[in-house]
């Protein structure tokens, strides 16, 4: 039987060899991660958890890990609802495999409300929800549009909002909630 | 007679019965009316931490899926489950053919004795209703078999394994093509594939008269394709069963009703039923009847499911089974109109032939809201190898559709400003203006001319007198042709419903509303909330609808049988009425020698009128009314909690007991049309509703835009498509199967007029189905008046609107 050494992948034939080899190889280094499993920052905080092959992004954050906000609408790819800021990018958690994620940031509409962000606020003023299933994919995607635009035109937010599906027909509020946070947003940094 | 006692049902009865006057205010709006007021739902729908039913999980929770027919019209000859079975992570199976489901049909809501019938079944005529069937009468049919396992994909897996022997039988697709003498007959041992339905035939005066009188007859046909509601939450139900106890997370807009039929059915008691009603993602009707098999038969295979499995678990639906039914208004229509040369319409013949189901027969609105006095409506129904179909926001669709194409098609013939023609007909049951005037007056309402007013502020918002120009003359500067087209009707949104609540003022003052609400985002909990504060005298903010999510006696109208507001308005007004009499008798100990009616309350006060300096805080006589306390509490008095009910009655031709419409909206729209490629553009919408009285203005803003993208993505690109060839339907998902998104129209300009006519509280009528009702139509003669050519086939694809100019 062979042995497999975690941190480089050689083989060895009896353990007390691997042994040797780590400890004198690898001391000091930090122990690698088993298979499947990956480290993700979510809203601040730092997880490692242990995932299948085929889970998506999706099925990890919002069945394994209790995040309510990343819904599932359309099932797959059509609808935006399920999106979350990942590295700054908003994504498709559907679409996403959760194995390719590791190392990741993450931040999902809960993280963004309780880091009270003013959109949140400015959503609930204009009325930007009716049912609300898909407002959290609005706000993640809204939110994600103000990191690297502070001050969106009409035009580049409707760009943006594009791809969000809100049976409800909430679009008009959209830009105006993203707007009067924006400039909360802009006010505050130049405090 | 003497003294006539009234028994205490008969009383609270007739105090909850709607009254015919018109409701004059007693109270200051302090609230109600206001922008600005928090919505109460926003802040958890908004950061996502809103719990919907597919949100939920359970310990120890299996995932369930059910079997679905690959074939439009088939027969299981043979199944077996054996590999499905050996699946590791398999609990349990449930077979068609298991005693507990056996043939087992859908049951029916409709009250009275026959209140269970199956023929009632979702209102939707497909003959049948088998819950978990043998043979599938549709594509997608729940078929064979459930399975409960670990995971979903196990479940996904397991029903891939099990092997079923098909027979496949002749299908139809089209209902005319259903009704031919020679065409297979669908049902085993009916005559034809022609449905029964009570409202076949509707007759009123004579049209052969009519069209005498009329100076021009107007014959033409007209076509809706399939849409359906595609909500936003796909379908679930969680399921848990301890010892006899049952206890369902339901995505569904009646909880209550739901859980009687689930007793009837399953013959479970009532008391040993809980159904919780999470918030609901999108509804428009889809989860409205609780004996649809979305609902009614989805519990029971979870219910049954979950008791074989011994395990709590989640039926769920992907999206492609949330494709299981159509709005009932897939219909065929001949029309034959006749009219005066000034726009008076002297005879409407139609002639419309439904697939599956009528949702409405199409002529009830001319009956609703016109002084039209000869109407003739043949309204014929055939299965075909689709869906059940039942209503889609809303079952006034093929009413609205009818009225639309009748009174443009009229004003088009005539060369007539089609508002001139709206204003010459509009009147109720065959009555004119005077009639209604002297009923307003009557009745106590203002004396005001509902459509005119709507009519001449949207003709104001759209700049109508300048930009309407005859059929096909008005090229833009881009190469594009302009259209310009008006439609209008009366505001239904205000015709029943039952329900019930509690209004509890707590220990320190603040007031909670009590009932079981499924929440479908139309804000109404804020609009109550108003409403109890300004009733009661305190701040909005003191205010809350207790989040009671299980079916706890009091429950409220959700927002369909085309009623919300004008019932639940009256049900918390009427409580928060009641324990405003608690609260004042409770008073009383603090105030000596004055009685109930010299006191008054103001922003958290109770006050003496003759004397407000001489006042206490509701907190301070609240604090005495316990609903219960530790043993020593001698000094408690009962909890302030006052409870009511009410029914909203009827409307239309019984007068004596019913109510005439009197509100009334106007609706515009202007298009540009691509003659070159065929693609309609949508460039300004005017939605003007008389709410009667707004009480929310931001939330009727709401459904005045929002209506707008459903009623445009139906106008130009919803339609589900079945391959003719095999009877599949091709577009079971969100790419293939579109809908308006932010960048497919522009916002729609929103005009409230408010004429107090309404007949809900505060002089209310509703606004939620009216614009994604009336919108889809309206997009016909919009490209009429562009092109000068009709497209009566609706949605108004590129392909048909070059078909229509001869380019295809």
């Amino acid at each position: 039987m062979k042995h497999l050494c975690p941190y480089c992948a050689t083989k060895f034939d009896a353990f007390e060899a691997l042994k040797e080899h780590a400890l004198s190889v690898h001391r000091g280094e930090a122990v690698p991660l088993p298979e499947g499993m990956i480290r993700l920052t979510v809203n601040g905080q730092a997880y490692q958890i242990q995932v299948q092959p085929e889970w998506t992004l999706n099925y990890l954050i919002h069945d394994k890990m209790g995040f309510t906000s990343p819904k599932m609408f359309c099932d797959r790819g059509a609808c935006g609802s399920c999106t979350v800021i990942m590295d700054g990018r908003p994504v498709l958690s559907c679409m996403s495999l959760a194995i390719e994620c590791d190392g990741k940031k993450i931040e999902t509409a809960e993280g963004i409300a309780d880091a009270g962000h003013p959109l949140i606020e400015s959503y609930v003023k204009h009325h930007c929800m009716q049912c609300g299933y898909c407002t959290p994919g609005f706000v993640t995607t809204a939110k994600a549009l103000l990191d690297r635009n502070p001050n969106p035109t009409e035009e580049e937010i409707v760009e943006a909002l594009g791809g969000n599906l809100c049976r409800c027909g909430t679009y008009p509020q959209h830009p105006k909630a993203i707007r009067e946070a924006a400039g909360r947003l802009r006010r505050k940094g130049g405090e | 007679m003497g003294n006539v006692k009234i028994r205490p049902y008969e009383h609270l009865k007739k105090e909850g019965l709607y009254n015919l006057d018109a409701d004059i205010p007693t109270i200051t709006y302090n609230h109600i009316g206001k922008r600005g007021i928090r919505r109460i739902d926003g802040y958890a729908k908004a950061s996502g931490k809103a719990v919907y039913t597919r949100d939920i999980q359970i310990p120890g929770m299996l995932y369930a899926k059910v079997m679905r027919s690959p074939y439009a019209h088939a027969r299981i000859l043979k199944m077996d489950t054996k590999k499905a079975e050996a699946l590791p992570g398999v609990r349990a199976i449930l077979r068609y053919d298991d005693p507990e489901i056996k043939g087992r049909t859908l049951n029916g809501s409709v009250g009275g004795p026959d209140r269970m019938a199956s023929q009632f079944s979702g209102f939707a005529l497909k003959p049948e209703r088998v819950i978990l069937a043998e043979k599938a009468c549709f594509e997608g049919q729940a078929v064979g078999a459930v399975v409960a396992a670990d995971s979903e994909e196990i479940a996904i897996e397991a029903l891939r394994l099990i092997e079923v022997d098909w027979e496949q039988l002749p299908f139809i697709l089209d209902q005319e093509e259903a009704l031919r003498p020679d065409a297979p007959v669908l049902l085993p041992g009916a005559e034809s594939n022609k449905l029964a339905d009570f409202r076949e035939f509707v007759e009123k005066g004579d049209v052969e008269k009519g069209f005498k009188e009329a100076d021009k007859i107007i014959e033409f046909k007209a076509r809706r394709h399939a849409h359906l509601w595609a909500g936003a939450e796909m379908p679930s139900v969680v399921v848990r069963w301890t010892e006899d106890r049952l206890e369902l997370w339901n995505h569904s807009q009646h909880p209550y009703p739901g859980k009687l039929l689930l007793s009837e059915q399953l013959d479970i008691p009532m008391n040993k039923i809980t159904m919780y009603s999470p918030y609901q993602g999108c509804s428009f009707g889809e989860r409205c009847n609780p004996a649809d098999f979305s609902i009614n038969g989805m519990n029971v295979l979870a219910v049954l499911t979950a008791k074989k499995a011994e395990r709590p678990l989640k039926l769920l639906f992907d999206r492609s089974e949330k494709f299981y039914g159509e709005s009932g208004d897939m219909m065929v229509s001949y029309f034959k109109v006749g009219a005066k040369r000034d726009g008076t319409i002297t005879a409407v013949d139609m002639k419309n032939i439904f697939a599956v189901f009528q949702c409405t027969p199409g002529i009830e609105h001319f009956l609703d809201n016109t002084r039209i006095l000869n109407l003739r409506c043949k309204a014929l129904t055939a299965d075909v190898s689709k869906a059940p179909a039942w209503w889609d926001r809303c079952e006034q669709l093929p009413n609205t559709f009818c009225l639309t194409l009748v009174f443009d098609h009229v004003a088009a013939e005539l060369g007539l400003d089609p508002t001139l023609v709206a204003l010459k007909n509009d009147g109720c049951e065959g009555h004119g203006m005077d009639w209604l005037a002297k009923y307003k007056r009557e009745h106590g309402f203002p004396e005001r001319d509902s459509l005119k007013e709507c009519i001449d502020a949207g003709k104001k918002a759209i700049a109508w007198d300048k930009k309407w120009h005859p059929p096909g003359k008005n090229t833009l500067p881009n190469g594009k042709m302009h259209g310009i087209a008006f439609t209008w009707d009366h505001e239904w949104d205000d015709v029943r419903g039952t329900g019930s609540a509690a209004v509890w003022v707590e220990n320190d003052g603040t007031v909670s509303i009590v009932a079981q609400q499924a929440d479908i985002g139309v804000n109404p909990w804020t609009a109550y909330c108003q409403i109890v504060a300004d009733e009661l005298g305190v701040p909005v903010e003191d205010v809350t609808l207790k989040y009671l999510d299980s079916d706890h006696i009091f429950s409220l109208m959700s927002p369909d049988g085309s009623c919300n507001l004008c019932s639940n308005g009256f049900i918390v007004r009427k409580a928060a009425q009641k324990a405003r009499a608690l609260l004042l008798d409770l008073a009383l100990n603090s105030f000596e020698g004055l009685d109930v009616e010299s006191l008054d309350i103001k922003d958290r006060f109770v006050f003496e009128k003759a004397n407000p300096e001489n006042r206490k805080s509701i907190k301070d006589i609240a604090v005495l009314a316990m609903p219960m306390h530790n043993a020593v509490g001698t000094w408690t008095q009962p909890p302030i909690v006052g409870w009511a009910w009410h029914n909203h009655g009827i409307w239309g031709d019984a007068l004596e007991t019913g109510r005439p419409r009197l509100c009334r909206q106007a609706h515009f729209m202007e298009v540009e049309v691509d003659t070159e490629t065929g693609v309609v553009e949508v460039t300004k919408v005017v939605n003007v509703n008389d709410v009667g009285k707004a009480i929310s203005p931001e939330t009727i803003e709401g459904q005045m835009y929002g209506g707008t993208y459903m009623g445009v993505g139906r106008a130009l690109t919803e339609e589900m498509v079945w391959d003719p060839q095999t009877g599949v339907l091709l577009n079971r998902n969100l790419l293939d199967y579109k809908y308006a998104t932010i960048k497919d129209c522009v916002a729609a300009d929103t005009i409230i007029v408010e004429t107090q006519l309404g007949h809900g509280p505060y002089g209310t009528v509703g606004v939620g189905e009216d614009i994604a009702t009336m919108i889809p139509t309206l997009l016909g003669p919009a490209v009429f008046n562009a092109l000068g050519i009709w497209i009566d086939d609706f949605p108004i694809t590129p392909s048909k609107v070059l078909k229509a100019l001869g380019k295809a």
